[in-house]
């Protein structure tokens, strides 16, 4: 039995290491010609060869459906297929968005014709040039059509590994809105601009280049792939064009001897997008009284608590969850309604993971908060809230017998004192009274 | 009771505190005596609370309170056994005053020395 036992856990182990690439699931819907499956054999063979389960689906195909009783089929949608018009019923800007609420990620490749995703993206916080436009550069000089640029990968990335070899795009540029959920991965070259290939002349260039570029899509604050990731951690990764990820572009020299970057950024962009790579969650939270450890039901104002949070980073290498000590910029809320105190949540060094704070309650009860809502681009967004009553102390919680009180500690006891001493002599003077009237009585007698 | 005028005495005052030594018994002379330490210790208090600190405030009220609850229910007695006021308290004999002081007053003291604290 014990062996059995064993056997299952040694299979389960097994399974989650060879299921280990992403933090969300192996399952892909390619959505794509499949005549044009070839031209990215090296993308996808890649994405196989690290785990992935991959399903082809043409564009006009009516199955696999995207959403099967409301419930998302796949973990993770590629849309390569956007030269085409007209798609199946079920693929809709709605079942996109309905697939990103079911935390589904999706990795869309723009073009320049105009079909669903054309009124998608604005959605986004994408501004599209108009239709039949694409990017193009003078610059470098080189022998291709204007309208295969390269370009710089940015050296501060942190999706696209460091020092990956300029990439060949060719495709729509875009303008990114200001939607503080979208950030840019790749942005175009300083000296390109975006224009349709063939109504472009050097003249009407030179003209709005008088104007101060207006009307001209021009510059590196034009995005080329893009990222986008919903309150809801899913992803969505933005691409200008769909060469980006194709054999050609990946096999291509970037300059004499050296190889494009093509397949690394390619390769990178959809790590990010399958919730490999800056994938983070909290693993718990935890607080109590500074000296204790058990968390209390509720505090009493002025009370010091420590308040623990665990923080995971997944690594896709091994396909496990690791503790991660590496964000320096958490900061923890104790809000009613307002943030009352906000300090930082700083790791605690020696134990990996592991952040904590210790912090005073303020001298305020009701229903507080412990937040911590950290949103930082390209990272999953780390949420949590914990909710815990302050309360004044209880009657016999205050300090008693203050030597501040004493003048009135004397003056009650005084009060009492005279009062008994006082009906004492009363009494006497009294009896003496009664006496002396008997005494009087007595004499007159 | 008019105080008898007399010549001698050149301010009011003074004889206001003459006519007060000679006509007023011992016994309302003792009562007036506790009265008047009530009212110093009272008096002592309040101005602690006004100048140091009314923390806690508990025990200031209490220990105020209880002075000048002493006062009115000492006034009372003095109110009652005195014998110019027989007319008004015709059903209260000066035995009966008193016991109903020294109940009033053990009430007060009870509750004042819960709320002490």
């Amino acid at each position: 039995m014990l062996s059995l036992y064993t056997f299952i856990l040694l299979i389960f182990g097994l399974a989650v290491v060879l299921d280990a690439k992403s933090s969300s699931g192996n399952s892909v819907l390619v959505i794509l010609d499949p005549a044009r499956r070839p031209d990215y054999s090296i993308f996808f063979d890649g994405l196989q060869e690290k785990g992935y389960d991959l399903t082809f689906r043409a564009p006009k195909d009516e199955t696999p459906v995207l959403i099967q009783d409301d419930i998302p089929s796949f973990a993770h949608v590629v849309f390569f297929e956007s030269d085409t018009k007209h798609f199946a019923k079920d693929i809709t800007p709605q079942t996109l968005v309905e697939l990103l609420s079911g935390k589904t990620n999706l990795l869309i490749a723009l073009s320049q014709k105009q079909n669903l995703l054309t009124s998608f993206a604005p959605e986004f916080s994408l501004i599209l040039p108009p239709p039949g436009s694409s990017l193009l550069s003078y610059f470098p000089e080189r022998k291709e059509n204007n309208s295969v640029v390269p370009i710089e990968v940015p050296s501060s990335s942190n999706i696209i590994s460091a020092g990956t070899a300029p990439v060949w795009f060719s495709g729509v540029p875009f303008v990114l809105g200001n939607n503080p959920l979208i950030f840019p991965i790749l942005n175009a070259p300083a000296e390109s601009f975006a224009a349709d290939a063939e109504g472009i002349t050097p003249d009407a260039l030179a003209d709005a280049a008088e104007k101060g570029g207006e009307g001209l899509w021009a510059g590196s604050q034009l995005a080329v792939a893009a990222g986008f990731q919903t309150l809801g951690n899913a992803r969505v990764a933005w691409l200008g064009g769909v060469e980006l990820f194709s054999n050609e572009f990946a096999k291509k020299e970037i300059s004499k001897g050296v190889k494009s970057g093509n397949q690394q950024a390619a390769a990178d962009i959809a790590a990010w997008t399958f919730q490999e790579s800056l994938v983070l969650r909290i693993d718990s939270t935890t607080h109590h009284l500074v000296n204790t450890s058990v968390p209390k039901e509720h505090y009493t104002i002025n009370d010091v608590v420590e308040y623990i949070a665990q923080i995971s980073r997944f690594n896709p290498n091994k396909g496990k969850w690791e503790p991660y000590s590496g964000i320096n910029d958490l900061q923890l809320e104790f809000t009613m309604l307002d943030p009352h105190i906000r300090t930082a949540l700083p790791p605690v060094p020696g134990s990996p993971g592991k952040y904590a704070v210790t912090l005073r309650v303020p001298d305020r009860h009701g229903v507080f908060k412990f937040v911590i809502n950290h949103k930082r681009k390209g990272w999953t967004y780390l949420q949590s809230s914990t909710t815990v009553p302050v309360v004044p102390p209880r009657h016999d919680g205050y300090p008693r017998f203050l030597s501040a009180a004493w003048p009135y500690y004397a003056g009650a006891i005084s009060t009492s004192l005279g009062f008994f001493v006082f009906s004492a002599l009363y009494l006497a003077g009294d009896a003496r009274e009664t006496n002396l009237r008997k005494a009087k009585g007595a004499k007159a007698q | 009771m008019a105080a008898p005028s007399s010549s001698s005495s050149s301010s009011p005052v003074l004889s206001l505190w003459k006519a007060y030594h000679q006509n007023t018994s011992d016994r309302l002379k003792f009562i007036d005596s506790f009265l008047i330490f009530l009212m110093i210790s009272g008096i002592i208090q309040f101005v602690y609370c006004v100048l140091v600190t009314n923390f806690p405030f508990n025990a200031f009220l209490a220990g105020f309170s209880s002075t000048v609850g002493q006062f009115v229910l000492t006034a009372s007695l003095r109110s009652q056994v005195n014998p110019e006021n027989k007319g008004v308290f015709k059903d209260v004999s000066p035995e009966r005053a008193f016991s109903d002081f020294v109940l009033g007053s053990i009430v007060l003291h009870f509750f004042v020395f819960n709320f002490l604290g």
